[in-house]
């Protein structure tokens, strides 16, 4: 795996709405770009030797760092793999849709949801929103969240960007009523 | 007070001033004084951190790591018009921003010993005047607190513009003792995707830990003599 940078992100929302958020609301992204795997090659009808190559190993190298740049347990996470023009949408997914990708995560958080992602293929410097939910239940409202990236120069054609975002809360001032209320 | 915790991104450590942001704590509800960073309309902090592990190809000799840290806060000038003096929302908000955004920049690149080079850079919203933004960054309220937290002596170099919410600003940063040090003249860009509001102004600190990944166009004191004489052939 040939990584040119890793990018980290940290937002932290101290009023929303005019009010007061305290603790402060905290969301970690880091990313990391990579070349893609499959450049250069044509299509490539069989994509696991790449997986295999590369898809653990970027779960293991992303999901202590987001944790550790969110200073706090995870409430709420999601995945993203936007990919440089001159690749497959598929090769981000390739990366990121497997659970030998996802389980570091998982693991790292004591999580048990599957990852909500955003795949798509975009020039350097694309804006790409990550969706979070809830690390152990999908339909806790509260933590239905979004968090917006760009890095200034990636994805190059060649390469994918691939990053773990994570939340250590829902939204603030979230104050919607349960899914059960409606059931 | 020092404390040191795990370097996130390579497994090193760093040393944190944690005594400096004890002074930003938010006050209990025993009828203490609201927290500085509520007095000085903070809505959000957004770092940004860029670790270079390979440019061109190949690893660079002297690995750097830049950050930017922006904090959004509320134009305390509105509609106050382009006479009005600027002085006492300055000398209140300014400092308090500058240990701010030292502290997380101090906290994200691995204490003060480590940063090399800084910048800053402001974004004003479309409310406001360019005017409103110098005065957050380009007074000692900021500078003179910045270069002491991240222990330079250079001037800082800065970017401003007034902008909607979701710009990209290139902050340029150079070195933060001997600003002629062409090895460090790079930069880093900060953006908040919803920020500045129009009533908004985005105040950033950026700094790194060394210079650009392959520097190679010399310096001043390898550099031969140029002038439009001795370049007379290329030029004519």
């Amino acid at each position: 795996m040939n990584i040119r940078k890793i990018v980290t992100i940290v937002e932290e929302i101290r009023t929303e709405g005019g009010r007061e958020v305290w603790p402060p609301a905290k969301v970690a992204v880091v990313a990391a770009v990579i070349e893609n795997p499959w450049a250069g090659q044509g299509f490539v009808e069989d994509l696991n030797p790449g997986i295999d190559a590369n898809a653990s190993d970027l779960g293991a190298l992303l999901a202590p760092q987001v944790l550790q740049a969110l200073e706090s347990p995870a409430e709420a996470y999601g995945k993203a793999a936007i990919v440089g023009l001159d690749g497959e949408v598929e090769h981000g997914s390739a990366l990121i849709h497997t659970l030998k990708f996802g389980d570091h995560f998982r693991k790292a958080a004591d999580a048990t949801t599957l990852l909500p992602a955003v795949e798509k293929r975009g020039a350097a410097g694309v804006v790409f929103d990550i969706p979070l939910k809830h690390i152990t239940d999908a339909t806790i409202r509260s933590h239905h969240q979004t968090v917006e990236v760009r890095i200034a120069d990636a994805p190059h054609p060649g390469e994918i960007v691939v990053a773990l975002a994570a939340a250590a809360q829902g939204r603030p001032q979230q104050r919607l009523a349960p899914l059960s209320t409606e059931q | 007070m020092q404390e040191t915790a795990t370097d996130h991104a390579f497994g090193g450590t760093l040393a944190v001033d944690a005594g400096a942001s004890s002074t930003l704590r938010r006050a209990d509800d025993d009828g203490q004084p609201a927290p500085a960073e509520t007095r000085i309309g903070l809505r959000k902090l957004v770092l940004y951190r860029d670790d270079v592990i390979t440019e061109g190809g190949r690893t660079p000799d002297v690995p750097a790591r830049r950050a930017s840290v922006a904090a959004v806060v509320r134009n305390p000038w509105l509609h106050t018009g382009p006479t009005a003096d600027l002085s006492a929302h300055t000398t209140r908000i300014a400092p308090v921003l500058a240990r701010l955004l030292t502290d997380r920049l101090l906290a994200a690149l691995g204490g003060v010993d480590r940063i090399e080079a800084f910048g800053k850079a402001a974004i004003v919203g479309t409310a406001g005047e360019l005017e409103h933004a110098g005065a957050l960054i380009h007074t000692p309220y900021f500078g003179n607190l910045m270069r002491e937290f991240l222990g330079g002596e250079s001037i800082i170099c800065f970017a401003d513009t007034r902008a909607e919410a979701g710009e990209t600003l290139v902050v340029p940063l150079w070195h933060k003792t001997h600003a002629a040090t062409r090895s460090h003249y790079q930069t880093v860009s900060a953006r908040v995707p919803d920020a500045p509001r129009a009533d908004e102004i985005v105040v950033i600190a950026a700094a790194s830990t060394g210079p650009r990944p392959h520097p190679r166009i010399g310096d001043r004191l390898t550099d031969p003599t140029v002038s439009s004489q001795n370049l007379e052939t290329l030029l004519s």
